[in-house]
């Protein structure tokens, strides 16, 4: 930790998520639908594995090497985003030709699109296998694309570490893009601006928990400050170590972290289902979170035993959330008691 | 280098690169550098544009004329495909661009693009904004803030191969600081910067006239024609 008073962090719980896209939707919704805006989803949820969002964005490079040098990284292409679709609504409600046209996509057949191989995932009949993982800014410590602008138009507040752009110093490089190594940093060709996850900080500073975390049916993302030694993402990060950041050999110090998929057993050649052989392969997670998943596996099935016989474990009760607004650290506010959460230009 | 004056040539005749009034003035070839790569702010920039890869435009050819109230540089130089960095709206584009660069005061630092106190300004047209140019300062790298995006007038054309730009103001602007106020007479400084979209230059990323002076070139302006 740096010398910030605060970091506000979140925790996802991959064993919870059902891939319904209401966080997608929750902040599509409030921030990204003005103009320009079309193509950006500051939250995703892809399938893994898959090749996610922007399409193969793992392999684009960005973020720090072992040394804390810069790697090189590269600007993601817009077909690798995928393009939002345009349909023939004018046409259905007000051409006049009753049910002879359908709903159509205007212009080219897609080849892409932000969730494109949704429940593929890998593996081989009858042991296939796949799961969702939600991802925004990580609002990491040491943050690629504050370190990349030539401008310092990209700011990390000092009372919570939410990483934003400056717009009005923002002149539109995109050496952020290039630099973030999880590619979640947009570029608005309309006002020719990055534009980015702002963790809902206009909710943040009403005591109100981001949209995509409140808006989510399968109570998965906790959120609050790091340091809160009495609040779940404390007790989830540091006390249980059961989540961890996703690809933390970027050398960012992301913020956002993530309690493994334990995924159900394979089967056997038998047809049996033989528990010591996981259907989501060990090295498949360790490629994402690194090796310290394997202690955090271990550590949930664990207390998963623990509760299934004695009915008690903290940690089993914390991932099951029986109390909704215990998962954001206090900023439980209901948000339709706040006037006015909007865009800001203070940041 | 010498701006002409052209009695009588108004703002429009002066914008228009074909105009006849250019074929009269004098036009000279600068070479252009690229930027150091040790120069640039940060690590990322110098790893995307390490020593050697910046500069992709060679040579300008530049011409310089004012009618007394009004400063022109009309730009030529060989550029085989024009960046509008808007194709597609693909993010890996980006668009061609040029700038004069003033010092407001003597002994502004060209190379570092002002300093604290010792500010430089300006005047810049990107392929994307065409018509458009941004009246900018700066005072050291990294700083560069667009004051207006009236004062500034430019036009640019590409053809066979070839951007010819213009890029004028007034001599003199109301009510500002920060900006280089010139005066027939005296004289000043310049030089020119410019970015090749193709090859992903925006920023500090960019090939610059060096010239004698301290790295400017040296202005006169005078009412003989």
């Amino acid at each position: 930790m740096t010398a910030r008073k605060h970091q506000l962090a979140m925790v996802m719980d991959l064993n919870k998520c059902l891939g319904c896209h209401t966080c997608t939707v929750a902040c599509k919704t409030l921030w990204s639908n003005g103009e320009g805006m079309d193509y950006m989803w500051f939250n995703t949820v892809n399938t893994m594995p898959g090749r996610g969002t922007p399409r193969d964005w793992e392999a684009m490079g960005g973020g720090f090497d072992a040394r804390g040098n810069a790697r090189p990284g590269r600007l993601p292409r817009r077909q690798e985003y995928g393009e939002a679709w345009k349909f023939n609504h004018d046409e259905l409600y007000h051409g006049g030709n009753g049910d002879s046209r359908h709903l159509e996509i205007k212009g080219g057949t897609p080849e892409w699109g932000p969730n494109w191989d949704e429940d593929e995932g890998a593996g081989k009949f009858p042991n296939s296998y796949h799961f969702y993982l939600p991802r925004i800014c990580n609002h990491c410590t040491h943050a690629a694309c504050q370190a990349a602008c030539p401008r310092q138009a990209i700011e990390k507040r000092e009372s919570d570490g939410i990483v934003t752009v400056n717009e009005d110093r923002c002149r539109g490089y995109r050496f952020c893009q290039s630099a973030c190594p999880y590619k979640k940093i947009y570029f608005n060709h309309q006002k020719k601006v990055a534009q980015k996850c702002i963790f809902c900080f206009p909710r943040i500073d009403e005591g109100v928990a981001p949209a995509c975390a409140r808006q989510c049916p399968g109570r998965l993302r906790f959120v609050g400050y790091r340091d809160d030694q009495n609040a779940p993402i404390y007790k989830l990060v540091d006390k249980w170590k059961v989540a961890l950041p996703l690809h933390p050999e970027y050398g960012t110090e992301p913020n956002v972290f993530y309690v493994p998929p334990i995924g159900p057993a394979s089967y056997g050649a038998d047809g049996d289902i033989d528990e010591s052989r996981p259907r989501v392969p060990d090295e498949y997670l360790v490629s994402l979170f690194g090796p310290k998943v394997l202690d955090a596996l271990a550590t949930v099935k664990a207390e998963r035993e623990r509760k299934r016989i004695t009915g008690k474990s903290e940690l089993m009760d914390l991932l099951i959330a029986y109390e909704w607004k215990s998962m954001f650290g206090g900023l439980d506010r209901d948000p339709s008691t706040v006037s006015v959460i909007q865009w800001t230009k203070k940041r | 280098m010498k701006a002409q004056y052209i009695r009588g040539a108004s703002l429009d005749v002066l914008l228009d690169p074909d105009a006849a009034a250019w074929r009269s003035v004098k036009s000279a070839t600068l070479p252009l550098s690229g930027t150091p790569s040790a120069l640039q702010p940060t690590a990322a920039v110098r790893t995307e544009f390490p020593e050697g890869s910046i500069g992709a435009i060679k040579q300008v050819s530049v011409a310089i004329a004012h009618n007394g109230g009004e400063l022109a540089f009309r730009l030529e130089w060989s550029d085989a495909s024009a960046e509008s960095g808007a194709g597609g709206q693909d993010d890996v584009g980006f668009p061609d661009a040029a700038a004069i660069l003033l010092p407001v005061r003597p002994g502004a630092p060209l190379m570092t693009m002002g300093a604290p106190g010792q500010p430089v300004n300006a005047w810049y047209w990107r392929a994307d904004e065409n018509g458009t140019g941004r009246q900018v300062t700066a005072q050291g790298l990294g700083t560069t803030e667009t004051i207006d995006r009236e004062s500034v007038k430019c036009r640019g054309i590409h053809r066979q191969s070839e951007w010819a730009v213009v890029i004028a103001r007034h001599l003199r602007v109301k009510g500002n600081q920060q900006v280089a106020q010139i005066d027939v007479g005296t004289g000043t400084a310049f030089s020119i910067a410019i970015w090749e979209g193709g090859h992903r230059e925006r920023a500090g990323i960019k090939s610059f006239a060096l010239g004698a002076l301290e790295g400017w070139h040296p202005l006169t302006l005078n009412r003989s024609s």
